[in-house]
């Protein structure tokens, strides 16, 4: 049995994007998720399962109770961060396909400027009693105590060598910023960054500067996630799970996995590209549009190699030129991703492939059928392959 | 031991080892040998203000340990060697009840002024790890004496 | 690492060092007794020294020397000050220690000594000492605190004629960590561990995070505490950071460790800006060093200047002592 087609994306929802909400995370949980709901043409009561990530704060039986969904007969968390964005919806997938659910609801939803930061340093992360506290306990005391200076050691490694350079990092951040331009819904529309604002932005952890972080938002999104055959008789274009795979690699640690033959690497995200690929039959070449986890830019060039775009440490020559741009070869986050849109834990570059899928994309790639999207990176990840097959 | 006869220079080469020598650091070596070059600093004979400085014990004074580098080279080399220098650098301290000892080699043969000398290398290790390092040089007699 | 100093105060120090050595060497001072037997009798006995040519007059007397010599390491206990004797007025490293003092550099470790003998002395002969001030280097970082490297050079004279001379280096610290240099001694004495030197780190790493501790960790931060860098080993096989599980996957296997050498090379490291670190100041480096052993081990870099550090450039352990309970494993740069 596989995955592919079984269940597809039927709604998405999200509040707006901000930088102080001025209200709860259950409130923006709630209102992501109505709002999905609302796009698929469906009741809260339709509603029998739902996912979200171990970090998130809000209960789904709290979710639940505020929306009125009454009974559930699946929930489920996922761990590790931005890890579990995509791994959200194959929860709910295999919800579906099983049967264990009818309708799933996928969310995520934080105050994460105005509240708990997460580019600050944690100390409930350094200090929980647990496997991964010990874990912490080989880094944060040495001062790797924050996300960006964890992927700083890689990307330090990374320009050694394979002898790309920050600017290699900054043409990322420079086509984000593009796309988010031209995204109303993005924080960063109409505000575009050159390469020289790029190398002129400040130190974060070097190699990293400022324009090379995601941005911290306050906001909520949702999916709606249900069966194929159900979703043909909702509102939108079914937008399929053509794959749907976690992923996590050999010695893999949180944000740290520095002890493996290859720092400058990250397995993880091969053993999700080995699984989407497999269950798609697709190919990396068949990618219409991706959206991949743009924390910080580093990491989006060492995906475009696990993921089979181009070799190790080519990424580099594989961005040059107009590779990344709308009508490039290789289209990256229309929505301008996390560093433009806004930094919701991968979630909301899931909504965006559903709207290239379904061709209402604010910058929509013509033609967009296979839409690659992929969860946090230098942790246990995600990916997923959606589309429209009819 | 010194005993009574010096190595001649031609019965040195370069990469000769010393024969090791080990002190037992007792209090009373500690105590003996500060007050023997008149240091009465109380780090070196009063472990309660030692201990009140920070220090885990008395310790050997910097005077002993250029006396006991320069013993090391003359009990090998013998009592008619003449000693040129003693260059030390000070690494950790050698703490009473520590043992200490002192390894050396031959590292080169030098003119100065007019005379032979050969370049003593010393490190005096404690259990804390190098206490002295350092370069000994002296000028020893064509024959046996 | 400690703040940036304020220029003003290394201006300061180094008029002052340049005033003192202009006034040139101390007028000799005399030792309080000429070279004596007595005192070499003391001295030898408990040096251990047997050295026939100090002790025995028959020996000494055919001996190239021709009759009893003083050993040459003893020059300058000759004019030791004594035991309530007090430095001269007009003694430059005195005066160079008073201002470094004032300018907050409170704490002395001497870190060279070296002795050159013109000839050997004899009982009677009487020695004076003059010392002027050679020269003041600074501020350096270094890992007891910042500071200046003071340099003296002291000749023993016998009348007018140099029969031994003597360079002396110090070096004159603010402990790191205190702020204002009126700490005093700085905390525990550093220490030199089978893996590292251990620093007293109580005020730079005030409020670290503190890490978990497992059953399976425990031997490593033990190891800290007393200077020896752990790691673990089952069978042949090192590995870091530690677990309960032989990587060999035999469950009967027990681990025990090693103990690293200290030694290693940058395989990667991060110059930390923002946002603010507990316990650290910004920025700071973070190395990812490969040991000798093998296996890869995470510090802080200290003491490093960020735009120095480079992956492969050697470093050594180093061990910043928090408190009775935590010490933490860092690296200094091995030069």
């Amino acid at each position: 049995m596989t995955l592919a087609g079984k269940a597809a994306i039927a709604g998405i929802g999200a509040t707006e994007f901000s930088k102080d909400s001025g209200r709860s995370e259950l409130r923006l949980a709630c209102e992501a998720v109505r709002g999905a709901l609302d796009d698929a043409g469906l009741a809260p009561s339709d509603v029998d399962g739902m996912v979200t990530f171990t970090m998130d704060a809000n209960a789904e039986i709290a979710v639940a109770r505020e929306l009125g969904v009454g009974e559930l007969s699946f929930f489920s968390r996922v761990h590790y961060g931005g890890g579990a964005a995509a791994a959200t919806v194959q929860q709910a997938a295999m919800a579906v396909a099983t049967g264990a659910a009818d309708v799933v609801v996928a969310y995520r939803a934080f105050n994460e400027r105005s509240g708990q930061r997460f580019g600050q340093v944690s100390s409930a992360a350094a200090q929980q009693v647990n496997s991964s506290g010990v874990d912490n306990s080989f880094h944060y005391p040495a001062g790797i105590a924050t996300p960006a200076a964890t992927v700083a050691m890689a990307a330090q490694r990374y320009l050694y060598e394979y002898g790309a350079t920050t600017e290699d990092f900054g043409r990322v951040a420079v086509v984000d910023r593009k796309h988010a331009a031209t995204n109303p819904n993005a924080w960063f529309h109409g505000k575009p960054i050159s390469l020289d604002d790029h190398q002129a932005s400040r130190w974060i952890a070097e190699p990293l500067r400022l324009l090379d972080c995601c941005q911290e938002t306050d906001g909520g999104i949702a999916l709606v996630i249900t069966s194929a055959e159900r979703a043909k008789d909702l509102p939108h274009t079914p937008v399929q799970v053509a794959a749907a795979a976690q992923g996590s690699g050999t010695g893999q640690y949180v944000m740290t996995s520095y002890y493996r033959d290859e720092l400058a690497a990250l397995p993880e995200m091969s053993v999700v590209g080995r699984q989407l690929w497999e269950q798609s039959g697709l190919s990396h070449s068949d990618v219409d549009v991706a959206v991949l986890y743009d924390h910080f830019t580093p990491y989006v060039l060492l995906q475009l190699e696990e993921l089979g775009f181009c070799g190790r440490g080519e990424a580099k020559d594989f961005i040059a030129g107009d590779t990344l741009e709308l009508h490039g070869k290789l289209p990256l986050n229309p929505h301008g991703g996390q560093l433009g849109e806004a930094y919701l834990h991968g979630m909301n570059g899931i909504a965006e492939g559903v709207r290239q899928v379904r061709g209402s994309a604010a910058n929509q790639v013509p033609g967009a059928r296979n839409v690659l999207v992929t969860a946090g990176t230098g942790v246990p990840t995600s990916g997923l392959v959606l589309g429209d097959y009819g | 031991m010194t005993g009574t006869s010096t190595v001649s220079a031609s019965q040195v080469s370069i990469g000769t080892e010393l024969p090791q020598l080990r002190i037992e650091v007792t209090p009373t070596f500690v105590i003996s040998t500060a007050l023997a070059t008149r240091d009465f600093q109380d780090v070196h004979h009063d472990r309660d203000l030692a201990q009140q400085r920070g220090s885990k014990d008395i310790f050997l004074n910097i005077l002993t340990d250029t006396g006991l580098v320069q013993r090391f080279v003359t009990d090998w080399a013998g009592p008619e060697a003449l000693v040129r220098s003693v260059n030390i650098r000070l690494g950790v301290p050698c703490y009473a009840h520590d043992t200490l000892t002192f390894s050396g080699r031959v590292a080169e043969r030098v003119e100065v002024d007019g005379e032979q000398r050969f370049v003593i290398e010393v490190s005096g290790q404690s259990s804390l790890g190098e206490h002295v390092a350092g370069t000994v040089q002296i000028a020893l007699p064509e024959v046996t004496t | 690492m400690t703040g940036t100093m304020d220029s003003d105060i290394a201006a300061t120090v180094h008029e002052k060092a340049e005033r003192i050595a202009a006034g040139g060497g101390s007028k000799p001072r005399p030792a309080r007794d000429p070279v004596n037997t007595a005192m070499i009798n003391n001295w030898v006995e408990a040096m251990g020294d047997d050295n026939p040519v100090y002790t025995d007059p028959e020996f000494a007397a055919s001996s190239v020397h021709g009759g009893l010599v003083a050993p040459p390491a003893m020059a300058q206990v000759w004019t030791m000050n004594g035991l309530h004797g007090q430095r001269a007025e007009d003694d430059p490293l005195g005066a160079m220690m008073a201002a470094l003092d004032e300018a907050g550099f409170t704490s002395v470790v001497a870190t060279n000594s070296e002795q050159t003998y013109h000839r050997y002395l004899s009982p009677g002969e009487h020695v004076s000492a003059s010392t002027e001030l050679d020269g003041v280097v600074g501020p350096k970082r270094t890992a007891l605190g910042e500071g200046f490297f003071v340099t003296t050079r002291t000749s023993w004279l016998v009348g007018d004629e140099v029969v031994a001379e003597m360079t002396f280096k110090v070096l004159k610290f603010r402990p790191a960590g205190s702020d204002d240099g009126t700490a005093g001694d700085a905390g525990a004495a550093p220490w030199q561990g089978p893996s590292g030197r251990v620093v007293d780190a109580s005020e730079r790493a005030a409020g670290v995070l503190r890490p978990v501790i497992s059953a399976d960790t425990e031997f490593f931060w033990a190891g800290t505490r007393v200077g020896e860098l752990r790691i673990q080993r089952w069978g042949d096989t090192l590995r870091h950071p530690p677990g309960p599980v032989d990587p060999g996957g035999s469950m009967e296997a027990t681990p025990d460790y090693v103990v690293a050498a200290g030694h290693g090379t940058v395989y990667s490291y991060v110059v930390h800006h923002n946002p603010p670190v507990p316990g650290k100041q910004l920025p700071f480096v973070v190395a990812l060093v490969e040991l000798d052993e093998g296996v890869r081990v995470l510090g802080e870099l200290i003491d490093a200047d960020p735009g120095e550090v480079s992956i492969g450039m050697p470093v050594r352990a180093v061990f910043l002592r928090v408190d009775e309970e935590l010490t933490l494993p860092a690296w200094e740069v091995a030069r």
